[in-house]
């Protein structure tokens, strides 16, 4: 990590701080860079055109001074016109298929099929999936998925409006990279947002559902299941930031099985948290709220509505919000209820694994708590080998290891640590601890 | 407009990574960090005629990228004033190689580097973490040498309180992971 220049009276929690959030933003990579770059070009073609528009302005001006008494009209003509020059008619091309009458997309091979837009939208279909371009002009595109998955990539800041309809739903797209699937036999619909917003309404919500980054809906109108979940961040960069969603036509499928991340366990006391038909995460946003800091606010909402209750209706997102909160604020006890209940009520999903990780931690900070701490550490590495807190989990079980039974035990994980996570945050002392031995 | 082409390419692949990560850290946002830098390079493309000395188109893009910037916290705090609508936190940031109490804390300080008002902001942002001098500062943000100072000494003031006032963050430097 490299160091700047401070001044004289900064703390050095601040020197600290501004160094850690420095280098914590990574760069794009160069398939974003790319990427960008096309979108960028689009946007400046956009401008020529518009300069282009404006270069006939003296030219009208002139023939209506020329022609006094129907100034007025001339003028409401331009206006008219005016908007036109604004946005370029939207055309596309298509590759690996063809356009049918009523804009039924047919497949012409085995490879799936992507649609490019002029000012760089993109639109990849896989393999079987079936849908209809049921309309492009200058103002934008609306585009029907019938059955299958296809990704979209919309050139955010065109001006252009985009509707994507995905059996029974209409996603609203606000420039974005995004996966959609629609199963009509099992009647569901999966969204998984990987960069921008989009806005979705259907027959499982009474408004818009407004989805961020990182979120993934999926609603089963069977089972008249609403759920949406939170992409590992780790999952969510790669995905934005590879590059490579659309230039396969073959973007990530989405498995049913996959789609069942939020279901209770079978043995579970307690109702599904997510509410049928609703979205429980959007009534409270609590994860919204832990993003801009308002601690207070969901440990003053738990307050009113009991931890009992909270505990017992919420969420495996509100849980870990809830949980993230209490630590924040110093209530471990709140935050071990919270973890707790997320691994019981949640057994199967990824949420779990993360809460056992965080008990690990809780355990930690607590006297005498190292024992324990690195059982949650062995059973978050057995249930999560390659999960997004793996290298944490070993390297805390390294630390803890040392301090409870000695360097001679703790060089095992030392060397696995080394092997696996060879630049990891805890490689230096792993190396240490061998050099020792 | 081939040759025109060629530089609009040329520049983007140059300077779009720093100005996407200039925006990055002071938006806390990497798609909306990829949209000011989208406006940034269209900006240029228009202005590109008033540069009259090539070597100074890395400030004339630092200058407008600060521009667009100072637009956009405005616009945020207008909109989060009139439609209680908050930006995403740190969207797209990056976490792969990030440990989980490191994670807790650059969120902290981002809610932090939120409460600053814009100028103080942007100064602190040019200054500690795009390491600038005050000089480039000041002439990137149309500001006195002193102005920056000023805001510079505010900026840390302010963040330094409430880093004190905030035990999860003022402490864990203290800790022996963090001692160095």
């Amino acid at each position: 990590m490299t160091t700047t220049e401070y001044e004289p009276n900064d703390s050095k929690a601040l020197a600290r701080l501004t160094d850690l959030y420095r280098e914590s933003a990574e760069p794009s990579t160069p398939a974003e860079i790319e990427r960008g770059f096309h979108s960028m070009r689009a946007r400046v073609d956009s401008v020529r055109a518009r300069e282009t528009g404006r270069v006939r302005w003296p030219m009208l001006v002139a023939a209506t001074a020329m022609c006094a008494l129907v100034a007025l009209l001339v003028s409401s003509v331009v206006r008219r016109r005016l908007p036109a020059a604004e946005l370029p008619t939207l055309a596309y091309q298509i590759d690996g298929g063809r356009v049918l009458d009523g804009g039924y997309l047919r497949e012409s091979g085995h490879v799936g099929m992507n649609i490019n837009f002029n000012e760089g939208s993109r639109v990849a279909l896989t393999t079987g999936t079936r849908g209809r371009i049921r309309e492009v002009d200058k103002h934008g595109a609306r585009v029907a998925i019938e059955h299958g998955t296809a990704t979209f990539e919309v050139t955010p800041g065109s001006g252009r409006r985009w509707l994507v309809e995905v059996g029974p739903f209409l996603v609203t797209v606000k420039g974005t990279v995004f996966t959609v699937s629609w199963d009509p036999l099992r009647e569901q619909f999966d969204l998984r947002l990987q960069r921008g917003r989009v806005d979705v309404s259907g027959p499982a919500s009474a408004g818009e559902i407004a989805l961020r980054a990182g979120q993934r809906l999926t609603v089963n109108l069977v089972q008249a299941k609403t759920v949406i979940t939170e992409d590992e961040p780790a999952l969510a960069n790669s995905d934005a930031g590879e590059g490579s969603v659309l230039k396969s036509a073959n973007p990530t499928e989405v498995t049913p099985a996959d789609a069942d991340h939020e279901t209770a366990g079978p043995n579970s006391q307690h109702p599904p948290a997510v509410a049928t038909g609703a979205i429980a995460v959007g009534q409270r946003r609590w994860s919204d709220e832990l993003a801009r800091g308002q601690w207070d606010r969901i440990l003053e909402d738990v307050k009113r509505t009991g931890v009992d209750a909270t505990l017992s209706t919420a969420s495996s997102d509100e849980l870990l919000a809830v949980a993230d909160a209490a630590r924040y604020r110093r209530q471990p006890e709140l935050a071990r209820a919270a973890l707790l209940t997320v691994r019981r009520r949640f057994p199967n999903s990824p949420r779990a694994l993360d809460a056992i990780f965080l008990l690990g931690r809780l355990e930690e900070s607590r006297a005498h708590g190292s024992a324990q701490a690195i059982a949650r550490y062995d059973e978050y590495l057995t249930r999560a080998p390659n999960g997004p807190f793996t290298g944490e989990a070993l390297g805390r079980k390294m630390t803890l290891t040392v301090a409870l039974e000695g360097p001679a035990r703790a060089q095992t994980v030392a060397e696995e640590y080394l092997r696996r996570f060879p630049k990891g945050s805890y490689a230096g002392s792993a190396r240490a601890l061998i050099r020792v031995q | 407009m081939v040759g025109e082409q060629w530089a609009l390419e040329e520049t983007w692949r140059r300077f779009a990574p720093m100005v996407i990560l200039l925006a990055k850290r002071t938006l806390g946002s990497h798609s909306e960090a990829e949209d000011i830098a989208q406006e940034v390079f269209c900006r240029l493309y228009r202005k590109a005629k008033n540069l009259e000395e090539p070597d100074s188109l890395r400030g004339f893009i630092y200058a407008i990228a600060v521009r667009s910037l100072k637009t956009e916290l405005h616009r945020r705090k207008l909109r989060a004033w009139l439609f209680f609508a908050q930006p995403q936190a740190l969207a797209g940031w990056g976490w792969r190689t990030m440990d989980m109490e490191s994670r807790d804390l650059v969120r902290k300080f981002h809610v932090l580097l939120e409460r600053l008002p814009t100028r103080e902001r942007l100064v602190f942002v040019l200054r500690r973490m795009e390491s600038m001098t005050v000089e480039e500062v000041a002439a990137a943000m149309g500001l006195s040498e002193s102005t920056v100072k000023r805001s510079i000494a505010g900026a840390s003031k302010r963040l330094s309180r409430w880093i004190e006032a905030d035990p999860g963050l003022a402490d864990v430097f203290d800790t022996a992971r963090w001692g160095r």
